[in-house]
């Protein structure tokens, strides 16, 4: 990979901003920061651009979209492992895995790791 | 809880407790109104298999999930896999009609005797039934209607419940389901985590769009004191609206306390 234009340059990166904001509402940009930063290590780590990781996980077929599952899963896998070598509690680990799934999940990809949660008291 | 009430608090429930089990009882009361529903010549297509998500191993747990279902397969403590048995009704070759005949729910003042089931309805019309390009859609509506009753009886129960498709072919193997027993939906069961309302009841096509008056192409008309009796009774209830502020900020909090992407 070479080096990573500005993130805000990448469509993708837009999409999963504006995405955020028209579901969640007013307030989310205020983790725009660090969700950067995280997608940011993540692209180091898969050694791709964001649009790069999305262009992977899609296939264009008679004109229309669709998902690659072989893609999907290939990040899927690789979000994981990303996540495990997070220093921290499982909590953080989570919040970094989940940050990525996040900027696949607004630009399409559908993806889900199931709990992410650390403690057991979270979830009674 | 009222009936109408029942059907009005239903809702595809999507966050579980995960930690809360669901009682047995509550499983088996589940499938007991299940087995008591209508069913076309008494023949009992729907068959269910009840898993419980922690007896699973942890492999097959994972070999079950879809891309669509990993998060709900994970947070739903119950799984009930149901099936349309469609050797069924060649196995028991009338049997259950006859039974129907002894305990007089069929009688012969609508032209039924032992002797119609065993020489016309099984011979002339089941069998053959079975073997017509229709036969798995008709087993599957039976079913469908067993399967609801299951549903709204786990909301009675004050557990939550959603339908999901299933990965057959693993479900088949971990399970040893029979060859002739086609895979419907899995009913994933739990302790809701949000809120009983959900949000809202869920957006629905007009009234009129779905039902008709005599013939396709003639509306039936909707009556507003009838849906008016209908929110007293909590069957019509507050629908869910795009971009509830209330909704968002409760899913964001199950998203916190779960550990789930936004």
């Amino acid at each position: 990979m070479t080096d990573l234009q500005p993130l805000m340059d990448y469509a993708t990166v837009k999409t999963w901003l504006d995405g955020l904001r028209k579901h969640w509402g007013g307030g989310v940009e205020s983790g725009d920061e660090e969700r950067l930063e995280i997608l940011e290590a993540f692209c180091g780590f898969a050694g791709k651009d964001p649009d790069s990781v999305i262009d992977e996980c899609v296939l264009v077929r008679d004109g229309e979209k669709r998902v690659r599952a072989k893609g999907r899963r290939r990040y899927a896998n690789l979000i994981t492992q990303f996540q495990a070598q997070v220093e921290g509690s499982r909590m953080t680990r989570g919040k970094w895995g989940n940050t990525v799934r996040s900027f696949l999940i607004h630009n399409g990809i559908l993806l889900q790791a199931g709990l992410q949660a650390g403690d057991s008291e979270t979830a009674t | 809880m009222e009936f109408k009430e029942v059907i009005g608090n239903r809702r595809s429930i999507r966050f579980f407790e995960p930690d809360k089990p669901v009682e047995r009882e509550k499983i088996q009361t589940m499938l007991e109104a299940s087995r008591l529903a209508s069913c076309a010549v008494n023949a009992h297509w729907a068959k269910a298999i009840v898993i419980e998500r922690d007896k699973l191993p942890e492999d097959k747990l994972e070999q079950l999930k879809t891309p669509v279902t990993a998060l709900n397969v994970e947070l739903a403590p119950v799984h009930i896999y149901w099936y349309a048995d469609l050797g069924v009704v060649n196995r028991i070759e009338g049997s259950r009609l006859r039974e129907l005949v002894d305990v007089g729910a069929l009688a012969p003042t609508h032209g039924w005797t032992h002797k119609f089931v065993d020489e016309f309805v099984y011979p002339q019309i089941l069998r053959p039934m079975t073997e017509g390009p229709g036969y798995a859609v008709a087993a599957a509506a039976d079913c469908g209607i067993a399967m609801c009753q299951a549903l709204l009886t786990a909301f009675d129960e004050g557990l939550g419940a959603c339908f999901s498709a299933f990965n057959s072919n693993i479900a088949k193997e971990v399970f040893n389901v029979p060859n002739d027993w086609v895979p419907l939906y899995v009913l994933l069961v739990g302790y809701p985590a949000e809120s009983p309302a959900a949000g809202g009841q869920r957006p629905r096509p007009p009234f009129e769009e779905q039902y008709y008056d005599g013939a396709f192409g003639t509306p039936f008309q909707r009556d507003e004191a009838v849906v008016e009796r209908l929110k007293q009774a909590n069957m019509i209830q507050q629908p869910a609206t795009p971009g509830n502020q209330e909704r968002m900020d409760e899913i964001k909090r199950l998203a916190e306390r779960l550990g789930l992407p936004m």
